[in-house]
């Protein structure tokens, strides 16, 4: 294997797994504060319709990021109005946040298919990227760099901030936190709407970071993907990093087997497809054997906060 | 000197319900004020509106003399309110410091902090390593952060909302140490409590609620035991009714070297249980919650199942290994203590919970198909024999009060004339007219030939009760001994895990 | 004036049957008010998903054929929510059912016999369960989640179409295009009306949810799902196991998602073709909760369901609105459900502010 060939495939790892890597931190912190939200996949499609047709419309990338993390804001809030402001079940509400995203986007990108976009380029000037080992480090667009960042930052905000604190502790006893005098339902809204901006950006990954053009449910379960790695990673944000290489690691595999050649492309290709799913039951599954997995799960997850009074 | 709290006038009124009908009444500083009345007397509502979490309809609060609104707990605290909760407000998975912070309404640096707390518990011999997760804490503990957290805000006015309930006896003697020592210094303490002896070894004035409105405001120290009970009540206290000079049966359930697996990670499983409960008996089961009770029931109810068919006999037959369903069959029925969820389901109507646990020994069920008219002519018959508040069979569950639900599940189990009870907490949150109900259908079952196990926090229901006793501690169960025969004290040493050598020794084969 | 949320007494029964109604109806109205707003002709696209359907006699047999598969798998979702086992892979439970019929049918292509329907029924309905075991399995033994392995083994399944239509199974006729042979005659689901396309599906769904509904309001069967659902730790104590329950609950409604793909290939379908998969499995979840989780209402939710797809292409045809448009008026319709599910708890009251009001 050459530098070169080693080289673009770290490249290619990095940006398979930046979206989901997004969006299960966002998850993460959804899930922190107790609250599950089913909807990622639903939410990254607004946020990758918003972003492809703002970038068609102005050309301007980063627009188009802030306005995909602005429709998924907007989408979450669907979600945290019925379950935390209405008590709705979470599951459900889940599951009709991601039909309803499938629909949404898909009617709203009607006549945007095979409109080419251009990606976003990499952040740093080209001459800083000159050599292979360098464009390992510096040959990103900004949405890697995010990634990176929000990883140490959610990372930073749940152990060291008092905010962070007051999270955990809602998701951990929202009855508790209630007594204490903490605003729960506060908590879990801006909890749900850090979820939804990041999964806006997530989705804003696929038409400008992956694929130029938009396509009808271009996730491809990637959000769901996300919230089995939330699982996967135990809820910490670390983890989640080493789970969302991985997958990238997986998808990258599936595209060097497509493009033919190599020992790869004996296997059907409908397998390479398919290993993304069969790979995160099975790592589910190898989660689920160790024993203490679950105990680090917040113990409200899910759960409708109905105080007494 | 003002007083440091005044009530005027305090009304708040619920869906259906007087929660407080005009109470008034005033604490001075330094003092200590009992707050004393049955569950469903309006105590716990009244404390919610003086710590802010909930507003008073009508009526005023006046600190230190002047009229206050306290909108929230941030605002009680910032008056000089602490409150210590009867359900601790702890996060079991994070550490003391932790909790402690996220009781503190200014930001302090987690060092200066640790640094605060060490000085607190060393002023009042709480002690405590601020870095252990709670989850790995005793009760006792717990209440200590709870009371920690509380100090560290220099209260004026602290509110312990029975705070006994869960500890040894020796436990709550160290902690009136504490409390007398606060309002030494001039905390005023407000203390809620039904528990008379308590109050009157502690409290220098008792406010006495009675639903929801104030019946009297005494010295305990002038009054009888009885006399406030009566108040409470508002009527005589009446008596268990006893067959006198009854004689016991033979060995009627029989649980030898019983014990089970650690289930998760807050479990208390127990471990070489053994004890002989002969037919007639009431045998009584102390203990301080979380020492292995919840386990201890479903091993004898059949949620957990014994690998040893002779773990457990009914008249010589080992149902070890059968299922809740099997056991049911053979005679045995259960009460677990969780009512909402465990010993009925609060979705359902009554009529179908009595599927739940009477479908087999009632013949409720043909050939897989339910005989919904057999579940709701039993339901009929509980409700009525029960005297159970509720509209009919077809009411939900979760729409009776918990008094009236524990009435109907206590009814539906022992209806079923069961040769074998095993009930937890019986009157757990029951007013006393039906927690007397409750006791006397026990007692009479008894009378009838049944063999009775009772595990319950409240020693003075197992005193009143039972003809046996023993004590549950981390699993293991002390040696049963005739209740006349053990006094408080040597029942508080073995609840605090400390054995006699003749109770450490003597473990019955 | 300020409106508070009060608790109910007792749950209440009219508003469990009130708000699904009122969610379509609400949907409707939402529904021509958004999409005006987004510049369609919002009335237009209302009458026509939702209307047109009903008062167009031709589009009579079109609803059948689209609520049988909705209505079959629906009743199972329904119970399976019921004992709270989020079976969401229906879609891949429906495919593997339907795969496992084709396997049937191209084997006996060259045989006849009226046995060969029947024995596709059993394939497809084992399929589906076999399929739904998986999920099963890993819940009960290791406590996965099952509403993640159940999605991704959907979108695992879909490949295996592909995969199948490209290589092994392909029709040697076919001129190249991905799918199987059109199967024998003898595999093929009869019409029951002549002239119509109304396969013997049809009153298959409506027996299907007569039979379910008795199950589940008459027998401990339904009585165990319905209480480990509600209160597992009471169920337990009833003597009901949860992971027998997780069990029955996943083969059921993947032998019944089966049972639709078996009848779906050898009814419209003819053959496997790539798009096989036409999202009933997904619809179905908002069909089993329209329907209140009760197999009675999932038959009218299954209706309304079939109205939205059978309006849809009626309105991509009459006025160009995209297909996609159904799937968010079906997502909105969940939505006000959800929404309306608080009125079953709770009453709205009116109140006159006493002392400012606390959250």
């Amino acid at each position: 294997m050459t530098p070169e060939l080693l080289v673009a495939i770290i490249v290619t790892v990095v940006g398979a797994s930046t979206p989901i890597l997004i969006a299960a931190l966002g998850e993460l912190i959804v899930e922190k504060s107790g609250v599950l939200n089913l909807g990622v996949e639903g939410m990254m499609l607004v946020g990758a319709i918003t972003a492809f047709v703002i970038v068609f419309v102005t050309g301007n990338h980063y627009l188009a990021i802030l306005l995909a993390a602005a429709a998924g804001v907007a989408t979450s809030l669907i979600f945290g109005f019925l379950t935390l402001s209405l008590s709705a079940n979470q599951t459900a509400t889940g599951l009709a946040l991601t039909i309803f995203g499938t629909g949404f986007s898909a009617l709203a990108g009607q006549g945007y298919s095979a409109r080419p976009v251009t990606l976003l380029g990499p952040l740093f000037p080209a001459e800083i990227a000159t050599h292979p080992m360098w464009r390992v480090l510096f040959g990103y667009s900004a949405l890697v760099y995010f990634a990176l960042i929000m990883v140490v930052a959610v990372w930073f905000f749940l152990k060291r901030t008092r905010a962070g604190l007051i999270l955990r502790a809602v998701g951990e006893n929202d009855l508790s936190a209630h007594s204490i005098g903490y605003s729960v339902i506060g908590v879990r809204y801006l909890a749900v709407m850090f979820g939804g901006a990041m999964a806006g950006i997530a989705g804003a990954c696929f038409p400008l970071l992956l694929t130029p053009q938009w396509a009808e449910r271009m996730t491809a379960g990637r959000g769901w993907i996300a919230v089995a790695l939330v699982v996967f990673a135990s809820w910490k944000p670390f983890r989640l990093l080493a789970g969302a290489y991985l997958f990238g690691l997986v998808v990258t595999m599936e595209l060097y087997a497509k493009a033919g050649g190599g020992p790869l492309s004996a296997i059907p290709s409908e397998l390479w497809a398919a290993l993304p799913y069969l790979a995160t039951v099975v790592v589910l599954v190898l989660i689920s054997i160790r024993r203490d997995a679950s105990t680090n799960a917040p113990a409200c997850l899910g759960k409708p906060f109905l105080p007494a009074n | 000197m003002p007083h440091r709290l005044e009530l005027t006038g305090i009304t708040k009124a619920f869906p259906g319900v007087l929660a407080n009908d005009n109470v008034s009444f005033s604490v001075k500083p330094g003092e200590i004020h009992a707050l004393l009345g049955e569950n469903g007397a309006g105590k716990s509502t009244l404390v919610k509106m003086i710590y802010g979490i909930m507003q008073p309809d009508a009526g005023s609060i006046a600190w230190d003399g002047e009229v206050v609104t306290v909108a929230n707990p941030k605002a009680a605290r910032k008056l000089g309110v602490g409150m210590v909760f009867q359900h601790f407000s702890l996060f079991e998975a994070l550490t003391v410091l932790e909790n402690i912070a996220l009781g503190m309404d200014a930001k302090i640096p987690s060092r200066e902090l640790e640094a605060r707390i060490r000085a607190v518990m060393t002023q009042y011999g709480l002690l405590l390593d601020p870095h252990r997760t709670v989850a790995t804490l005793s009760v006792g503990e717990r209440q200590r952060i709870e009371i920690v957290r509380a100090l560290l805000l220099d209260p004026k006015l602290l509110i312990m909302d029975e705070p006994t309930s869960v500890l040894t006896p020796q436990e709550v003697e160290q902690l009136f140490e504490v409390l007398r020592k606060l309002a030494a210094q001039g905390c005023s303490i407000l203390y809620i409590s039904h528990k008379l002896h308590e109050i009157k070894a502690l409290c220098d004035t008792a406010t006495i609620l009675r639903g929801g409105k104030l019946v009297d405001t005494c010295d305990p120290k002038q009054e009888t035991s009885r006399s406030m009970a009566e108040k409470m009540i508002g009527a005589g206290l009446k008596d268990i009714v006893r067959a006198e000079g009854r004689a016991l049966g033979k060995p009627k359930l029989v649980v030898s070297r019983l014990k089970t697996e650690k289930a998760g990670h807050f479990d208390v499983p127990v471990d070489d249980v053994s004890f002989t409960v002969k037919a007639g008996e009431i045998f009584g089961i102390a203990g301080v919650a979380g020492n292995g009770q919840n386990a201890l029931l479903d091993a004898l109810s059949g949620e957990i199942r014994s690998d040893d068919k002779d773990a457990i006999t009914i008249d010589g037959y080992g149902i070890g290994l059968l299922d809740t369903t099997g056991r049911r069959k053979r005679g045995l029925c259960a009460v677990p203590e969780e009512r909402n969820g465990h010993a009925a389901v609060g979705d359902f109507t009554l009529s179908d919970n009595s599927i739940l646990t009477a479908r087999d020994r009632l013949g409720m069920v043909m050939m897989g198909l339910i005989n919904s008219g057999a579940a709701k002519t039993y339901t009929g018959k509980v409700i009525a024999d029960f005297a159970v508040k509720a509209l009919g069979p077809a009411s939900t569950a979760g729409s009776l009060s918990g008094g009236n639900l524990q009435k109907y599940i206590m009814g539906r189990e022992i209806l079923q004339k069961p040769s074998v009870l095993v009930v937890s907490q019986p009157t757990w949150g029951v007013d006393a007219g039906a927690a007397a109900a409750i006791h006397q259908a026990l007692v009479d079952l008894a009378a009838a030939g049944s063999a009775i196990v009772v595990i319950s926090q409240d020693l003075d229901e197992l005193r009143a009760l039972c003809d046996t006793l023993a004590v549950i501690n981390m699993g293991h169960l002390s040696q049963a001994r005739p209740v006349g025969d053990v006094t408080i004290e040597e029942i508080g040493l073995l609840m605090g895990g400390v054995h006699g050598a003749e109770a450490h020794d003597a473990i019955p084969a | 004036m300020q409106f508070r949320l009060e608790k109910r007494r007792e749950p209440s029964k009219l508003m469990t049957y009130l708000t699904p109604v009122a969610a379509v109806v609400l949907t409707m109205v939402v529904g021509a008010v958004i999409f005006s707003a987004i510049g369609y002709d919002g009335i237009g696209a209302v009458r026509e998903i939702f209307l047109t359907p009903l008062t167009n006699s031709f589009k009579w047999q079109d609803l059948g054929v689209k609520a049988a598969p909705l209505i079959i798998i629906g009743v199972g979702l329904s119970i399976a929510y019921r004992a709270n086992v989020w079976n969401i892979g229906a879609e891949g439970q429906y495919v593997m059912g339907g795969l496992a019929a084709t396997g049937v049918a191209l084997a006996t292509y060259t045989m006849t016999g009226w046995w060969i329907l029947p024995l596709m029924f059993v394939a497809g309905m084992l399929g589906g369960a076999a399929y739904a075991a998986i999920p099963a399995l890993l819940k009960t033994r290791l406590n996965v989640n099952e509403i993640l392995t159940s999605l991704m083994l959907t979108y695992a399944s879909v490949q295996l179409i592909y995969y199948l239509v490209r290589a092994p199974w392909k029709d040697p006729m076919g001129m190249g295009f991905p799918q199987t042979r059109r199967f024998a005659a003898d595999a093929l689901l009869p019409n029951i009306i002549p002239t119509t396309i109304v396969h013997a599906g049809v009153p298959i769904a409506i027996i299907v949810a007569l039979i379910a509904w008795f199950v589940m309001s008459r027998s401990v069967f339904g009585y165990q799902m319905k209480v480990v659902g509600a209160a597992p730790h009471a169920a337990r104590y009833g003597g009901f196991s949860e992971n027998k329950t997780i069990w029955l609950a996943m083969l059921v409604s993947g032998g019944l998602a089966g049972m639709a793909g078996m009848l779906e290939v050898a009814g419209p379908f003819q053959r496997m073709v790539p798009g096989f998969p036409t999202n009933y499995g997904f619809t179905a979840i908002i069909v089993a909760f329209l329907g209140r989780l009760n197999p009675l209402g999932v038959i009218f939710a299954g209706i309304v369901m079939a109205i939205t797809f059978v309006g849809g292409e009626v309105a991509q045809t009459t006025i160009g609105l995209s297909s996609s448009a159904t799937g968010v008026f079906q997502a909105m319709m969940l939505f006000f459900l959800l929404a309306g599910d608080i009125l079953i708890r709770y009453r709205i009251k009116r109140v006159v502010p006493v002392v400012e009001a606390r959250a």
